[in-house]
């Protein structure tokens, strides 16, 4: 079940959500004295008038009075989790809304299986299950169904993927493989960011906000009905956030601004089709302090064809072409004995994506589901050819084809069993196969018992296969022989392989209890490594440094995650991670970093929650995070040595007051706990730290 | 403190479905005797415990008396007039409503996906208030009629929309 649909990954998005947000704004709320007595809010402010209704009280409510009454509900979460084989955790829009987060970075803090370091004011290193470096390259994630990672080098660009967080429906984070599903790259974990459908957006929605760090933060939408059964909503959202402050103190210079927008339409007019059709545009740009100003664009569009052709079965063909630029400077290096120097310059990445998919699913007899499909994907990137770095070709051309096919069994009413695998071919390493095989086990209506076995790959990125950096380095005195380069891609980087082992347990333990855990243990091979050049008589320098497939080893590690109903207002919610490492250099093999370079990860990190509402409509969030040391390496050639990045605890709250219904103002406090805390980096004076924020906001609409 | 009045989640679904009994037409034919009882089922795995047997207890409809059938799963799918498909079973739906395909049931679930692929009536918990989301057009295929008391405070989903 869990993995069934690609693009509607999880939950069936769209239909019939959609036509809800309205609806619920025709309820003008009916307080009955009784209904009143349920409500959270007026329980709190006066306790005594609270009485357990009985049944026979629910019988004499209208049916508006009963679409009144709050629930003791347990979580927010979808109960298809109780269903779902594999450690998922679902942010909502209304986690997003109360977190107070404004970009999807501070979004995906929620979800307790993400390691999320803040690098500097503009840049982030997220990862599941370890390996969270700044060039982190061992999660896909996709916005929509578009995988917004980079060839460049394997990993996701977070300061350009964004979106009107109100307008996101829900982000799904798996941490575990989902190379069956979604292909090369899906190795420790998948994030599936789904915005809400157009229908579901409608009318007007405008928001500002400015505090000390987000400067400036203002976004609108606008949905409206364009024809019967057609909807269509634009959006805008600009922010302008400062710079932070280095370890020495001194201004880090790295303040930026990014402006998009774009549009979404669904329909749904010709029966069981529904049809979207989407795109965005953003620009924007970073200080780089003396180097000078980056320069961040893009562009994208997507088509969705969705046609349900019976009970059972279904197909989704889906297209897009993304558009990225961006053009990153470098300082001047001046010049030095030996050493020619570099000239200022900026490197220029053009990248265009066109990607089309194909996924049937059907019945198959009484117990058993098939899902297949095919993709294919055609990327044509070039890199401006610099003297300080570049990348041989400067272009490329590369055409990835996939198939896949998933059979789900029941083999007892409450036991299904799931087995499928993913074919795929890419031009730097050709075929490569990622199985996977899981079993659930809903022994209870609230408790699922699951297991699976997954392959899954990373394919070499041009980082790993086509890197070269000049060393610079001239005008050798005689008999010595200076290198060319002193860092290198390889032309025979083979793919990054994981066999993944994991087990869990979620369930509903009580009316407001539910949790859930999972444990994995990550069988390795193949990692990437820096080999370094032997040095002669004349030749005295180690590098080239380059890369090979020296590293394996293996991680281990469990997930908790669990919510607790306190109170009708109250909710509780605390996540805790523990992730062991050992990798290690293969026998006979050397690594320049000593195995270190990609697992600057936590050793344990925690969150705890807290969500309530308040008399007045008032809402108070508050979330606590405690994240480890982290043991760091300074770079594929920065030699074996290890700093730290110490532990810390954050804090971050939110404060909201509906004044009226369409009229919200909140308050917004990130990083409370300090006024600079560094979450990433290795020791130096240059080091960033990052800030704490406070801004205000108002809202209005939806 | 007394502060939070727990109203649970299937303690209030079961009063719906008390509600939809009242709001909801259904033929004559769907009912094998005048006097034979209305008939509240509930597929698989029950989560209202005792809660819908004390809504039902000493019920009646048009001289029907209430009662809940329980199917362990859809093979036993007997005659009904309403049947509850919880979240956890909707994946036997296609299954089910093939089965039911031509007799007057009004299905309801609670899974997520709500009314779809011709269940009639879902009731979605959101902010911890139960929603209503009604596919007419499903219920008319079934020769069922709704209320408009019970359209009013819904969501009307599906191909047809008065």
């Amino acid at each position: 079940m869990s993995m069934a649909r690609k693009f509607r990954p999880y939950f069936i998005e769209g239909r019939d959500r959609s036509r809800f947000k309205r609806s619920f704004h025709q309820f003008v709320p009916l307080l009955t004295s009784l209904s009143l007595a349920f409500c959270g809010a007026r329980a709190l402010a006066d306790p005594n008038v609270a009485d357990v209704p009985s049944t026979g009280d629910l019988k004499q409510l209208s049916l508006e009075d009963l679409m009144n009454v709050k629930v003791t509900s347990v979580s927010k979460q979808p109960q298809k989790l109780l269903q779902a084989p594999s450690a998922i955790q679902v942010i909502t829009s209304d986690d997003i809304r109360r977190s107070g987060a404004t970009t999807l970075p501070e979004a995906l803090r929620l979800a307790d299986n993400l390691e999320v370091a803040q690098i500097n004011a503009h840049d982030w290193a997220i990862s599941a299950r370890g390996f969270d470096a700044n060039l982190a390259n061992k999660l896909l994630v996709l916005i929509d169904g578009r995988a917004v990672y980079t060839p460049l080098y394997g990993g996701v660009l977070w300061n350009v993927q964004d979106y009107l967080l109100e307008d996101i429906d829900r982000i799904e984070v798996i941490s575990g493989p989902g190379g069956t599903l979604w292909g090369a790259n899906a190795v420790n974990g998948v994030i599936n960011i789904i915005t809400k459908s157009a229908q579901q957006t409608q009318g007007l929605y405008a928001t500002a906000a400015a505090g000390n760090q987000l400067q400036d933060f203002g976004g609108v939408r606008y949905g409206a009905q364009v024809a019967p059964d057609v909807y269509l909503r634009f959006y805008g959202k600009y922010f302008d956030e400062g710079d932070v402050i280095t370890s020495a103190g001194a201004n880090a210079a790295d303040s930026w601004h990014m402006a998009r927008g774009g549009f979404r339409m669904d329909a749904h007019q010709f029966g069981d089709n529904w049809l979207t059709l989407q795109g965005d545009v953003y620009d924007g740009g970073e200080n780089y302090g003396v180097a000078g100003d980056s320069d961040l664009s893009g562009s994208n569009v997507l088509g969705r064809w969705t046609r349900t052709l019976s009970a059972d079965s279904g197909f989704t063909l889906q297209a897009y072409y993304d558009h990225t630029y961006l053009a990153q400077p470098f300082a001047a290096s001046p010049p030095a004995q030996f050493f020619r120097g570099f000239p200022a310059a900026s490197l220029m990445d053009t990248l265009d994506t066109f990607d089309l998919d194909f996924q049937y699913h059907l019945g198959w007899g009484e117990r058993q589901k098939i899902v297949w499909g095919f993709g294919y994907r055609e990327t044509h990137e070039a890199d401006e050819d610099l003297s300080v770095v570049r990348f041989a070709p400067p272009v490329l051309n590369q055409n990835l084809y996939s198939g896949f096919l998933q059979d789900e069994i029941a083999v007892a009413s409450n036991v299904q069993f799931t087995i499928g695998s993913k074919l795929e071919h890419n031009d730097y390493t050709g075929f490569e196969v990622e199985p996977s095989a899981r079993v659930q086990w809903n022994f209870d209506p609230k408790e699922l018992l699951w297991a699976a076995v997954s392959r899954a790959v990373r394919t070499p990125s041009r980082y790993d296969h086509d890197l070269e950096v000049p060393s610079g380095l001239v005008d050798a005195p005689p008999p010595f022989q200076f290198p060319e380069d002193y860092l290198k891609g390889n032309s025979n980087f083979l793919s990054e392989t994981l066999i993944a082992y994991e087990v869990g347990y979620r369930a509903t333990l009580a009316s407001r209890l539910s949790g859930s855990i999972s444990a994995f243990y990550n069988a390795y091979d193949d990692l990437r490594s820096t080999t370094s050049t032997p040095t002669t008589a004349t030749y005295v320098f180690p590098f080239p440094v380059f890369f090979q497939n020296n590293l394996e080893g293996d991680t281990y590690g469990i997930e908790l995650s669990t919510s607790y109903q306190v109170l009708d207002w109250w909710r509780l919610h605390a996540g805790y991670d523990l992730l062991e490492e050992h990798i290690h250099v293969k026998p006979g093999e050397v690594d320049a970093t000593g195995a270190t370079n990609e697992t600057a990860d936590p050793q344990q990190q925690f969150a705890l929650r807290s969500v309530m509402d308040l008399p007045r409509n008032v809402q108070f969030n508050a979330a606590l995070r405690w994240v480890d040391e982290l043991h760091i390496n300074n770079g594929p050639t920065g030699g074996p040595a290890i700093g730290i990045v110490p532990s810390y605890f954050e804090l971050d709250t939110r404060l909201a007051w509906h004044v009226t219904r369409q009229l919200e103002l909140s308050l917004v406090g990130q990083n409370l706990l300090h006024e600079y805390h560094t979450e990433y980096g290795f020791p130096s004076p240059t080091r960033e730290e990052i800030a704490r924020s406070v801004f205000g906001r108002i809202t209005w609409g939806y | 403190m007394a502060a939070a009045a727990p109203v649970s989640e299937y303690q209030l679904k079961a009063v719906f479905l008390f509600n939809f009994a009242q709001f909801v037409e259904w033929p004559a034919s769907a009912f094998p005797q005048t006097s034979a009882p209305f008939v509240i089922g509930v597929l698989g795995k029950d989560p209202f415990g005792a809660d819908l047997d004390d809504v039902v207890r000493g019920e009646a409809v048009n001289g029907h008396p209430l009662a809940v059938q329980r199917y362990q799963n859809v093979g036993e799918v007997r005659d009904c007039q309403i049947l509850f498909i919880p979240a956890a079973e909707f994946g036997h739906v296609g299954e089910l409503l093939a089965r039911l395909k031509g007799r007057s049931v009004l299905t309801v679930t609670d899974a997520d996906e709500g009314p779809q692929r011709g269940v009639m009536i879902g009731l979605i918990t959101q902010d911890r208030q139960i929603r209503l989301r009604i596919d007419v057009e499903a219920a008319k295929v079934a020769s069922l009629t709704i209320s408009s008391k019970l359209l009013r405070p819904a969501e009307i989903v599906g191909t047809a929309r008065s």
